[in-house]
């Protein structure tokens, strides 16, 4: 099969898999309004508390309010575009639990794209929105200098940074092909590890600067765009850092998905 | 003395509730690690990330990075007596159905619920309180207050929990008008997190939200044991603040028999 | 080559040990102990295409952890098998394409939409050609008496709905091999009867291998030629059901209807006769047991003409449930060599 013709069949499948999830999602649940709405809470928290801090300061560690906004922004676009588009992350515990994985086993159809599409977070559409709102908002109070490369780039880091946070999403929910019980809490604390990369790492010490530069690279998703579009680095060729972050994280989640599913004891029946 | 004496036997089955609750919590000790774990990065992230905002700086906010460094381990304290866990799983019930076999049993739905609570406190708090301590206890530089304040400061903190948990409930019961979502449960946490000073100090807001903040009963839950602990006040408005604390407990504790009443007609009229 | 080969297959799981209440908790904090639990030890078998094999055992024996493995859900242990040339685990999707699996206990429709809708979807899974599709489906709709329910969602289905659009989904892309793991538990009659006139249409039609794990033992009775019993992860038995029924239901009753009988004659008569006893002994109904291994029936019927006059009689066998409960129970041993005649059908099934 070549690479183009089974690049299309995924991206068709998962159109097909999404709207049978997103029609049932839509027959059976009502209250969206309420996931969104508290999720757009959740994330105004968190502004809130900006605002509040440097409401006193001007800057932390020289950076500004607007450039924090940013890096906040990435955190919560991306955990966005997770639980909207690839929310059956999170349900690979209960699959596994449940002994419910089964069934994808049986298809010719890659397990892990059908556990992606295995569910729809509708409160990451409130992230979302919010997320470009205030991405916006960033982009335009900072004084910065657009090129046609520049913006070209900035997609292009929007997108990688999707593509780790769901990376390492799926590669911490791999967990529970380890740890057999209902309550793994493994996933939230590497989901929260995401909240050091919602400031500029350099005020952290050494060891969590590696931890989420390195091991769980949520640095790629706000703070090294944030370095690269901010002009905070001496490199012009910083914005590699993330597409090649982006690859990282996805061969190991691939990986640990391929080495968990040897250990899958289709349990509960 | 009588009445204590009798309380034992009718509350042997709540007891047995906490007794079976705690069992559990062993039971997924790894998850209760895990959380924990997961929980401190926060405590890590907000410590370095306030270090960084004090840089420079002898006080914000008429708080010094001492009792700002206390305030946090305090909050985090607070925060942490009540794991995930136990504050989704009230709502859990009622958004998954296992409510109607509540229903079924010769007990108080709240007191039951407050049984479970507590059970696994004991268990996931206990320990969060011993191992922040040490933490805390090794590292320089965290204030300690004195006697007569630790005591009331420990009292504040099981009050803060009542508090905690009556609004816990209440956040619960609202599931039932709402079909199948944990998004009343975040609403919850988002609000809780910014009216308890959980987020950041009360005294950083604004004027007008700090005192909108202070009316409200999502301050028993982190401000008033802080405020305590740091000793802002005297023992005379310390017992003040203990003796709101009480207030709020009972009001939501009312209100979430109320509440609870009501719905069960519900259910019984629909049939669940 | 056989069609599906399995070779010392082995599978086993690590099971933690708990100790119960409160002080077994806080034990299980400080050291934990497993033991590993062979659910499959060793199997050997070979399956021909188009064969429909019943595979058989108690709960616990190992039959689903079989078929998971032949399905490449679960990795084998130690041991090899092969379907149809492929290695199910290790080419799982390829292997994916050519089977089909129905698990009565969990289904693979889509819970929140139209089963319909979960067809077209399973249409552009497995790639079904268009016309290959409307005939396939409009036939099963026929044959499974969908009709009614294509319109609801899996959510409503009665349990015997979900199970023929189960069967459907399972079938719809022309499987070379189907796998049921109880595809008829907790069905009432009418619907067994359905689904197994529809597995066996399928089987004629394709020529599609079937291995059913089943405790209905009507389900092996009209489906299957051949019998795989597994007990304890370790095969106990593989041949013929007629074999086993011959070498292992030994019993029988005939019952008469007299038109008056010499009760005493006949008493006389079943003294003089092996291992006969009476179920029931009346002037107008007898009813006599025999091990048809020591006297015929024939016998025992000429006996009871000679003491009065039958005007019907008619003879009951043991349901194969009855022979197979035996064996899981370890009351007969399918090893044993009876003392008794061995019919030629229960000695090859021996050999095999």
């Amino acid at each position: 099969m070549s690479i183009l013709r089974s690049t299309r069949r995924t991206l068709f499948l998962y159109r097909r898999l999404f709207g049978t999830q997103l029609k049932a999602i839509l027959e059976y649940q009502t209250d969206f309004f309420i996931m969104i709405v508290s999720a757009v809470l959740t994330q105004l928290l968190g502004i809130v508390f900006l605002w509040v801090v440097y409401n006193r300061i001007p800057d932390i560690n020289g950076w500004t309010f607007w450039e924090v906004v940013f890096m906040y922004a990435m955190i919560y676009l991306t955990e966005g575009f997770g639980s909207l588009f690839f929310e059956g992350t999170w349900r690979l515990g209960g699959l596994v639990n449940r002994g419910e994985l089964d069934v994808m086993l049986l298809r010719p159809v890659s397990p892990i794209l059908q556990v992606l599409t295995n569910g729809i977070g509708m409160n990451g559409l409130g992230n979302i929105v919010i997320g470009f709102i205030m991405i916006g908002q960033a982009l335009t109070k900072v004084d910065l200098h657009w090129s046609f490369g520049k913006i070209l780039i900035a997609i292009l880091l929007i997108l990688t940074a999707v593509a780790i946070r769901v990376s390492i999403n799926l590669a911490a929910n791999t967990s529970a092909f380890w740890i057999k019980n209902a309550g793994n809490a493994f996933p939230i604390m590497i989901h929260n590890l995401g909240e050091f990369a919602k400031y500029p790492i350099t005020i952290f010490s050494m060891g969590i600067q590696l931890l989420v530069a390195v091991l769980v690279p949520f640095a790629f998703v706000s703070f090294f765009p944030a370095y690269y579009l901010f002009d905070k680095s001496t490199s012009p060729w910083i914005w590699l850092a993330p597409p090649v972050a982006a690859i990282y994280c996805g061969a190991v989640a691939y990986m640990l998905f391929r080495i968990g599913l040897r250990k899958y004891e289709s349990a509960g029946n | 003395m009588n009445a204590w004496l009798r309380l034992p036997r009718s509350w042997r089955a709540y007891t047995g509730i906490a007794t079976r609750s705690m069992q559990n919590t062993l039971a997924y000790r790894l998850s209760y690690v895990v959380n924990f774990a997961s929980s401190f990065v926060l405590l890590i992230a907000m410590y370095a990330l306030w270090n960084a905002i004090y840089a420079g700086r002898d006080e914000l906010a008429g708080m010094s990075w001492t009792q700002m460094k206390t305030y946090l381990i305090i909050s985090f304290i607070s925060n942490s007596l009540l794991s995930y866990y136990s504050e989704t799983r009230i709502s859990g019930k009622i958004l998954d159905g296992s409510v109607s076999a509540d229903l079924l049993k010769p007990l108080d739905f709240q007191k039951a619920r407050l049984a479970e609570t507590l059970g696994s406190t004991v268990i996931e708090g206990g320990l969060t309180v011993i191992i922040t301590f040490i933490v805390v206890l090794s590292a320089s530089g965290i204030l300690k207050p004195d006697f007569i304040h630790s005591l009331l400061f420990i009292l504040s903190i099981l009050a803060s929990l009542l508090v905690k948990f009556g609004i816990v409930y209440i956040a619960g019961l609202l599931c039932f008008w709402s079909t199948g979502s944990l998004g009343i449960v975040w609403a919850r946490m988002a609000v809780t997190s910014l009216f308890s000073g959980a987020l950041v100090p009360l005294s950083f807001f604004p004027g007008w939200l700090e005192k909108l903040s202070l009316v409200l009963p999502f301050q028993g839950i982190v401000h008033t044991p802080a405020s305590i602990y740091l000793e802002e006040v005297n023992v005379w408005g310390a017992l003040g603040l203990l003796a709101l604390q009480c207030v709020w407990a009972c009001v939501l504790w009312l209100c979430g028999k109320l509440m609870w009443s009501w719905a069960v007609r519900q259910i019984t009229i629909h049939g669940g | 080559m056989s069609f599906i080969e399995i070779r010392q297959l082995t599978k086993q799981f690590r099971q933690a040990v708990k100790e119960p209440g409160l002080a077994g908790a806080v034990k299980h904090l400080f050291s934990q102990k497993y033991v590993d639990k062979t659910a499959v030890a060793g199997i050997n078998l070979n399956i021909e295409e188009g064969e429909t094999v019943a595979y058989v055992g108690p709960n616990g024996a190992g039959k689903s952890t079989t078929i998971k493995m032949l399905t490449g859900i679960l990795i084998p242990s130690s041991g090899t098998i092969s379907v149809g040339g492929i290695d199910p685990y290790r080419n799982r999707m390829e292997n994916a394409r050519t089977i089909g699996a129905v698990f009565g206990q969990r289904t693979q429709l889509w819970w929140d939409i139209p089963i319909s809708e979960t067809f077209s979807l399973l249409k552009d899974i497995y790639e079904i050609p268009e016309a290959l599709y409307k005939r396939n489906l409009d036939q099963f709709i026929e044959l499974l008496g969908m009709e009614d329910f294509l319109h609801l969602t899996a959510r409503k289905l009665s349990l015997g709905q979900r199970m023929r659009a189960d069967l459907a989904a399972a079938l719809l892309h022309n499987p070379r091999t189907v796998y049921l793991d109880e595809p008829t538990i907790g069905l009432d009659i009418a619907v067994k009867q359905r689904i197994r006139e529809f597995i066996r249409a399928s089987n004629k039609e394709h020529g599609t291998t079937v291995m059913l794990t089943t405790h209905d033992l009507g389900d092996i009775e009209d489906l299957c030629n051949r019998l795989v019993i597994i007990d304890q992860g370790s095969l106990i038995y593989d041949g013929t059901l007629a074999a086993v029924k011959d070498r292992f239901a030994r019993e029988r009753v005939i019952h008469f209807q007299l038109e008056s009988a010499d009760l005493p004659a006949l008493r006389e008569a079943l003294d003089r006769m092996p291992k006969v006893t009476a179920d029931r002994l009346e002037r107008q109904h007898v009813s006599l047991r025999f091990d048809r291994f020591h006297i015929t029936a024939s016998d025992v019927a000429s006996a009871v003409m000679r003491c009065g006059e039958v005007v019907d009689f008619r003879i009951d066998e043991p349901g194969i449930e009855h022979v197979i409960k035996q064996v899981y129970e370890g009351r007969i041993s399918l090893d044993e060599q009876h003392a008794g005649k061995q019919t030629a059908a229960g000695t090859e099934a021996n050999r095999r």
